[in-house]
């Protein structure tokens, strides 16, 4: 009776822990994704990563860092990866005169401790020439008098005002504010009656503050909904939203693709889509999303500050490349453009020095870039010896259309509501910085 | 002509709040069957299970793994992730159980704070939140939408709803008619009597945490979908509304606790778009259980032992 009993015990037991085992193993499947690749339509020939030559650089390699944020509901990390995809392909293709370029990359959590430590890491310990790719909330408020002290000039992919405000820092992307103005003139062409904005609390303050500009200008119904994240209730945002915007009005999400689609499950499951045009900054805009929100065909404007993902010129060709050779487990993404943008600036400024390659000559370098072409955005890339840059002004409307991401407004110029855009179209005249 | 007429009932905008009254109806329906599992468990065994939400949590993972990188059928999906809540449960319930049976309450709870932990690092581990995607469970009950008094109600709200009232009648039922349920409230009472009767306490318990467990699953199921977001950390503390409806219903009432899960998600729902007290309302299952506990409580007599006068 007994060992009957034990025996009955053990193979319960031991069932359970192979269900738990079997679990254990399912959930982690969870989280593996293969790519998605997106097919070009028609690719135009690759252009090529650093120089070009099929050698792989061997010599002393150049230091290169970046600080990325990564918290619930925010990853940042792609656009490193990517910035360090490209880095990779510049190794296998003769580097930077023969020396690789090593890419150091740090993670922080929005504690500014832990900013200004990181950035004191990679200049001073790390003893970086440059700093690529930095991506977050506030880093750029806490770091750029430092990185102004040590002479460092930051390409990054940039989020708050001092991303766009100040000296040392240049962004490849035109950051949410100038996006979601972008978001809220393709709603007002389309004859949105209000304008509604919801973005992340920790920079609604300075996202959202230019599409209520815009509203005031057009008389029409402003208002900001800062969200906590990471947003667990999508359907009670989604409500408050298309409830404030009524009926006719515009609702715009400024959020990432690990955010977004909670608010938008919740606007589908209670019949909310049809109600208000929706319109959103650019993270979203991938086919990843378009296969995902069908119900969103043709109903959401997304502000892209970048070429489609699809379309078929030299850098847009060699990015999908690169991220397929060397990064094959991150989706096509407007994160990814930025990060091969920021490698490639960093990369041109690299090449571009004569002599010694140390942080002084290398960051000079970066100062001195103007003119520089690239099919991802719409007008010429810059940095220059400004009091702050917004190089990238000027981009395009996207909607969902049956799985895939389709242009519907050409290149146009972000609504110059802030003084600060006014003042940098007339140094781009006055220092023909960008054609 | 209804809506205009509802628009002043009571100077509060009816029209304004109905949608927010469907979503917290909807939700709390799974406070409530999540607080009526949790009550029958504790019945049955004394213990308070702090992993309920972490064992439904994990169990929506997997479904959601099935889902998206398998071509299984979907049905087996969402079976497997009750059968899972079930599994979970009744390992612990039949290794741990026993060994926790003599100990009091609260170190009955602690060991399921210790299963909670343990999962929640299992899920941070394997299946990190971030990344370029967020996982999204949605049930194809969702996709069926009716006008209810005006106010747009998915199938899926109905079924939460529904499943609450028909899980309560159904284990008052069992508990009030049924041998098993009898023995239940026997060994609520005194679990050494009960068992030297000759009662099979040990099974009864397992039995205690096999139904649990599948209403583990089943509310894990229904979160996922009704939160819009598979969020295994934001899951695994809804628990703590469940309990606050479980200790309205004072461990001890089914229909008081189901009343209880509703109310704290109608209070929630209400609470969210007022901005003044929105920032509050994760803190509606503290209060309402505080002061459920205050006025059920306030005609008892409190008798000092005569040592400590």
């Amino acid at each position: 009776m007994k060992s009957t009993k034990v025996k009955v015990g053990v193979a319960l037991a031991a069932t359970s822990i192979l269900a738990l085992v079997l679990a254990t193993w399912a959930i982690g499947g969870s989280q593996t994704r293969a790519a998605s690749q997106v097919g070009a339509a028609g690719n135009a020939k690759a252009a090529k990563c650093g120089m070009g030559n099929g050698k792989k650089a061997t010599g002393k390699p150049i230091k290169l860092g970046t600080i990325n944020m990564l918290i619930p509901g925010v990853d940042f990390t792609t656009i490193a990866k990517i910035a360090n995809a490209y880095f990779k392909c510049v190794n296998d293709n003769g580097g930077i005169h023969g020396r690789p370029i090593q890419y150091i990359q740090y993670t922080e959590q929005l504690n500014p401790a832990q900013q200004s430590t990181l950035a004191h890491k990679l200049i001073e310990s790390d003893k970086v020439v440059g700093i690529v790719g930095n991506t977050s909330f506030t880093e750029c408020g806490t770091n750029w008098k430092y990185y102004k002290s040590k002479g460092f000039t930051v390409i990054g992919a940039g989020v708050q005002a001092e991303c766009f405000g100040t000296p040392p820092i240049v962004e490849s992307n035109m950051g949410p504010r100038y996006s979601n103005i972008g978001a809220a003139q393709a709603l007002l062409k389309r004859g949105a009656k209000s304008l509604i904005i919801a973005s992340p609390n920790t920079i609604a303050a300075y996202a959202d503050g230019g599409v209520l500009k815009l509203a005031k200008q057009h008389h029409i119904k402003g208002k900001s909904f800062p969200i906590k994240l990471p947003v667990t209730d999508g359907n009670s945002v989604a409500l408050q939203l298309v409830q404030a915007a009524g009926k006719g009005g515009g609702v715009i999400l400024d959020f990432t693709p690990d955010t977004a689609p909670t608010i938008m499950r919740g606007a589908i499951a209670q019949g909310l889509v049809n109600q208000v045009k929706w319109g959103s900054s650019t993270p979203i805009a991938n086919t990843f999303m378009a296969k995902q929100f069908p119900q969103f065909d043709g109903k959401i404007f997304i502000n892209n500050e970048f070429q489609n993902l699809t379309a078929p010129g030299p850098d847009m060709t060699s990015y999908r490349q690169i991220n397929k050779k060397y990064a094959p487990k991150v989706d096509l993404q407007a994160f990814g453009q930025m990060g091969y943008m920021d490698a490639k600036f960093a990369t041109i400024a690299l090449l571009k020095v004569k002599g010694a390659i140390t942080a002084a000559s290398y960051n000079k370098s970066v100062r001195s870039l103007k003119n520089i072409k690239t099919d991802i955005l719409c007008k010429p890339w810059y940095v220059g010896n400004l009091a702050y840059h917004i190089p990238n002004n000027y981009d395009i409307t996207v909607t969902y259309k049956k799985g895939k991401v389709v242009k519907v407004d050409s290149c146009f110029a972000i609504a110059p509501v802030d003084k600060s855009l006014v003042q940098t179209r007339k140094w781009e005249k006055q220092f023909h910085l960008n054609g | 002509m209804s809506s205009v007429v509802a628009f002043s009932v009571f100077g509060v905008d009816w029209v304004f709040l109905k949608p927010y009254i469907v979503l917290g109806l909807a939700l709390g329906g799974v406070y409530a069957l999540s607080g009526v599992g949790i009550v029958v468990l504790y019945k049955a065994t004394g213990v308070l299970n702090l992993a309920f939400g972490a064992v439904g949590a994990a169990g929506a993972l997997i479904t959601y793994w099935m889902i998206n990188h398998t071509s299984w059928p979907h049905w087996l999906a969402y079976t497997t992730c009750v059968a899972f809540g079930g599994a979970v449960n009744l390992l612990y319930g039949v290794l741990f159980g026993p060994a926790f049976a003599k100990r009091d309450p609260l170190v009955k709870m602690m060991g399921t704070l210790a299963l909670a932990l343990i999962l929640l690092g299992l899920m941070a581990w394997r299946a990190p939140a971030g990344g370029a995607f967020v996982r999204v469970l949605t049930l194809p009950s969702t996709d069926h939408s009716y006008t209810v008094f005006g106010a747009v109600v998915n199938l899926t709200q109905i079924l939460a709803l529904a499943f609450a009232f028909v899980l309560t009648v159904v284990t008052t039922l069992f508990l009030r008619y049924t041998r098993l349920g009898t023995a239940y409230r026997a060994i609520a009472d005194d679990r050494e009597i009960t068992s030297t009767l000759g009662v099979p306490v040990r099974r009864v318990e397992a039995s205690a945490w096999l139904g649990s467990g599948l209403v583990c699953g089943a509310a894990g199921l229904l979160l996922a979908d009704l939160y819009t977001s598979l969020d295994y950390s934001a899951l695994t503390f809804l628990v703590i509304s469940s309990l606050a409806a479980a200790l309205i219903g004072r461990l001890r009432s089914l229909w008081v606790t189901m009343a209880g899960g509703l109310i704290v998600g109608l209070v929630q729902a209400i609470l969210t778009p007022y901005s003044s007290v929105t920032q509050y309302r994760a803190a509606a299952p503290f209060v309402l259980s505080i002061v459920a506990l205050l006025w059920l409580g306030r005609k008892r007599v409190v008798v000092f032992s005569p040592t400590t006068r």
